[in-house]
């Protein structure tokens, strides 16, 4: 079993895996990960709650925060990185969001157009 | 005043003695007979003293090749009860003119839930997801899976879905709802029984066991290769297990998602897909087809991966067309997350959305096309041998195309409108998951079957078992064809239109045909396991194969390779042997090391014992032992995670004992056909 794992080691890391840093700067990363990902939940919950932005521009802060906290934990809490040790990560990063952008997207299309189609709702209620 | 629960009805939730179908005898006495069965084999078992046999060297395995033999054990055992109910709907079609037959409707309704349900999940799934776990490792020139006790987990818990599924039979009842449960009609005002609750909670627990098995092979693959095994030197069906199991991670996840909203209707009174309070029945279709459509895709690509081995090895050349072929594989499991509006063309989306859906669904024919060409072009000028393996394969090209054919055609629109929940969408699926997976799946038993066990399956018998299924399977589904094109629905208990009437019939024989083809394929077995020292394959290699799985002995040893393999090109085992015949073989001695391999551990057995307590606990609403269920399941994940030691030593003695009866072997093998 090791010996096989040990082969791809080298240019090929789980997350999790590194070892090549102290201790200290290890804990200083996760540390700068929890205060963001804190900060920006912090953001989120004051900005939907407060009339002090234009009120329409609320969902779409929400949609910039989440993805920007999605950020922070592949970045801090996953280390994916752009490095070389990291290729079989971010292509699964990449399918992933790539089944997600078809799946939600497609989501969204296909039910926008049912309901556009969809008789309203008096007209059914007539029909019945 | 409101009446005082009953401690029973406390204790026990919504079961009591009227769960037990009294009244109804078909279900009853199957029941009864497999009871008996099971009891009759468990004693045996205990009484020939099998028992510690069987938990250590089986139920406690962490071997990837004996969790690959159960899961397809237990996808044939389930076989043959999917197999029944479609027997049964067959004959009751047949009968059911202008009469009643003789399945009453909410029997026949249980029956075509239960026959889709098992069919799917519990014999397609297993049958393929044990060949993976049987061969990708073995192809790939290494000892085991990224994650054995895992694997071991996700077997039991697909055990355990299959199990409530079947004890649905006589506690209760099955879904009367078909294979996905549509909502409104699975919801609580048309379905109030525990039938939907058996169908949501086996699924969710098999499908957390499938999810499990999918994560495992996918990091096996990316992880696990041997020297010098480049992704483009991998084995077809390497490739074809990764892309079918990328598709595992990531559809698995939606079906998960969509039942557990369904549950949440159910048990807690939201409003996901009910009619009222602003629920949204189309939203269940639309989540639902989009694990469903992949779903397909990770049955057939496996079995084409088992058909790209089988051609090529019983054509005596490479595959035609490899990176071709790859990418046709990667682009299949692309586009499959592309087409699902397919499944619903008649809901309204209107027609730009209708007309994208389409195209894309007809595209996924191209780089299908692509394969099956290079199928032919590898046999083209190629030396056949029509071993049983390759008479599956044929056989399967032939199907698919018709059934390939009849999807391109159901996948234009306007054609849907008139052909859609009609007969000819069973005889098209049918044709296509019949054709494509269950003979891929036999193809790969008969092929790999003399490497599990090391002795090869009766030939004459498995001949037999393949032309009964093939003649048997076009003499029932190209009835079905026609009755849908002269407008029969599906899932007719009865009806009254003459001309349907000799189709059925002419179906209901072709059926009687297939069975005879099960009948044979059990045979073949029986038949194999009794002549078995003549059957025996001591070289490892019966096939002349081509690709790693055939380096090593059958059975291969626990630790599969006594050196991992070194890779130096596409069909790596192929290459090894024209290299040793060339330059004869080196004959000095290897210098053997010691192992280390996985123990044992009982995680997966009792994890999936609670997990069985658990899911019948959910469906009957006996909170308590839900509870118990889950602390149990809980508690042994805490005692794997804590074990102390997780993996034993082979010393490098035995090791080399148990490497040289097969090295001898095979050298004689190889200096015979250099002599030739």
């Amino acid at each position: 079993m090791s010996d096989q794992t040990h082969m791809h080691a080298e240019h090929d890391l789980a997350p999790g895996d590194e070892e090549q840093h102290s201790v200290g700067v290890r804990i200083l990363g996760y540390v700068v990960g929890l205060a963001l990902a804190l900060l920006l939940t912090a953001t989120s919950f004051f900005i939907a709650g407060t009339d002090l932005v234009w009120q329409p521009s609320i969902p779409v802060a929400l949609i910039v925060l989440a993805i920007a906290q999605m950020g922070v934990h592949l970045v801090f809490f996953l280390h994916i990185t752009t490095g070389p040790d990291n290729t079989n990560n971010v292509l699964a990063l990449a399918f992933g969001l790539l089944v997600v952008f078809l799946v939600v997207g497609g989501t969204v299309w296909i039910m926008a157009h049912l309901n556009a189609n969809m008789p309203p709702m008096d007209q059914i209620m007539r029909m019945q | 005043m409101p009446a005082v629960p009953t401690v029973e009805a406390t204790m026990l939730g919504k079961l009591d003695w009227s769960a037990i179908p009294f009244d109804q005898p078909i279900p009853l006495v199957a029941g009864a007979v497999v009871l008996v069965a099971i009891l009759g084999v468990l004693i045996w078992v205990v009484v020939k003293g099998h028992l510690p046999y069987l938990w250590h060297e089986w139920i406690t395995s962490v071997d990837h090749k004996r969790i690959g033999v159960m899961y397809i054990l237990l996808a044939s055992v389930m076989l043959l009860r999917g197999g029944s109910d479609a027997i049964m709907m067959r004959i009751q079609q047949a009968v059911a003119y202008q009469s009643q037959g003789y399945l009453p409707p909410e029997h026949y309704n249980q029956i075509f839930s239960a026959h889709g349900t098992i069919m799917i999940f519990f014999v397609a799934m297993p049958f393929v997801i044990g060949l993976m776990n049987l061969v990708v490792p073995l192809q790939l020139g290494v000892r085991d899976v990224a994650f054995p006790t895992l694997n071991s987990v996700g077997f039991w818990l697909t055990a355990t879905g299959a199990l409530l599924v079947n004890l649905s039979l006589v506690i209760g009842e099955f879904a009367r709802t078909g294979w996905l449960a549509f909502p409104p009609l699975s919801e609580l005002s048309y379905s109030p029984g525990v039938g939907v609750d058996y169908y949501a909670w086996s699924l969710q627990i098999s499908g957390v066991g499938t999810l499990v098995a999918g994560i495992n092979l996918v990091t096996t693959v990316l992880k696990l290769r041997t020297k010098g095994m480049n992704y483009l030197r991998m084995p077809m069906f390497c490739w074809t297990t990764l892309a079918s199991n990328l598709l595992i991670v990531a559809a698995f996840p939606i079906l998960t998602a969509t039942l557990a909203m369904l549950l949440l209707d159910r048990y807690l009174g939201f409003h996901f897909f009910t009619n009222e309070a602003g629920g949204n029945v189309m939203m269940f279709m639309n989540l639902i087809w989009a694990w469903g459509h992949p779903e397909v895709y990770i049955l057939v690509l496996p079995a084409f991966g088992i058909f790209s081995e089988v051609v090529s090895t019983f054509s005596g050349k490479a595959l035609f067309g490899y990176r071709s072929m790859v990418l046709a594989t990667m682009a299949i499991c692309v586009i499959s997350f592309m087409v699902w509006l397919h499944h619903f063309f008649t809901m309204g989306a209107g027609p730009d959305v209708n007309a994208i859906f389409g195209i894309a669904s007809m595209i996924i024919a191209i780089p299908t096309g692509v394969k099956i060409y290079n199928w032919l072009f590898t046999m083209y000028g190629g030396r056949i041998r029509f071993a049983t393996p390759m008479l599956w394969s044929v056989g399967f090209m032939v199907t698919f195309i018709i059934g390939g054919l009849t999807g391109v055609l159901l996948a234009v629109p306007p054609a849907d409108f008139m052909l859609h929940n009609s007969m000819f969408l069973v005889a098209h699926f049918h044709n296509v998951i019949i054709g494509g997976v269950l003979f891929g799946a036999f193809a790969g038993f008969e092929y790999w079957f003399p490497k599990a066990f090391g002795f090869r399956l009766d030939e004459r018998w498995g001949k037999a078992a393949f032309w009964f299924t093939f003649l048997g399977f076009f003499v029932t589904f190209i009835p079905l064809y026609v009755a849908g094109m002269l407008g029969m629905t599906r899932r007719m208990q009865h009806y009254d239109v003459a001309a349907w009437r000799p189709w059925m019939i002419v179906a209901a024989f072709g059926m009687a045909v297939l069975t005879i083809g099960v009948i044979c394929q059990i045979l073949q077995l029986v038949v194999s396991i009794r002549n078995r020292e003549a059957l025996r394959d001591r070289t490892g290699d019966p096939w002349d194969g081509r690709s790693l799985e055939w380096a090593t002995s059958s059975p291969p040893p626990v630790f599969n390779f006594a050196f991992n393999p070194d890779v130096r090109g596409e069909d790596a085992y192929w290459d090894m042997k024209a290299r040793a015949r060339q330059q004869s073989l080196e004959h000095d001695a290897p210098e053997y090391r010691d192992i280390e391999m996985p123990r044992n551990s009982p995680t997966g057995f009792v994890c999936a014992f609670f997990a069985t307590i658990m899911g019948f606990a959910l469906i009957w609403h006996i909170w308590w032992m839900v509870i118990l269920g889950g602390l149990g399941a809980f508690a042994t994940f805490v005692v794997f995670a804590w074990r102390d030691h997780d993996e034993y030593v082979i010393p490098a003695e035995e090791v080399a004992r148990i490497d040289r009866v097969n090295l001898e072997e095979r050298r004689s093998l190889v200096s015979m056909a250099g002599a030739i």
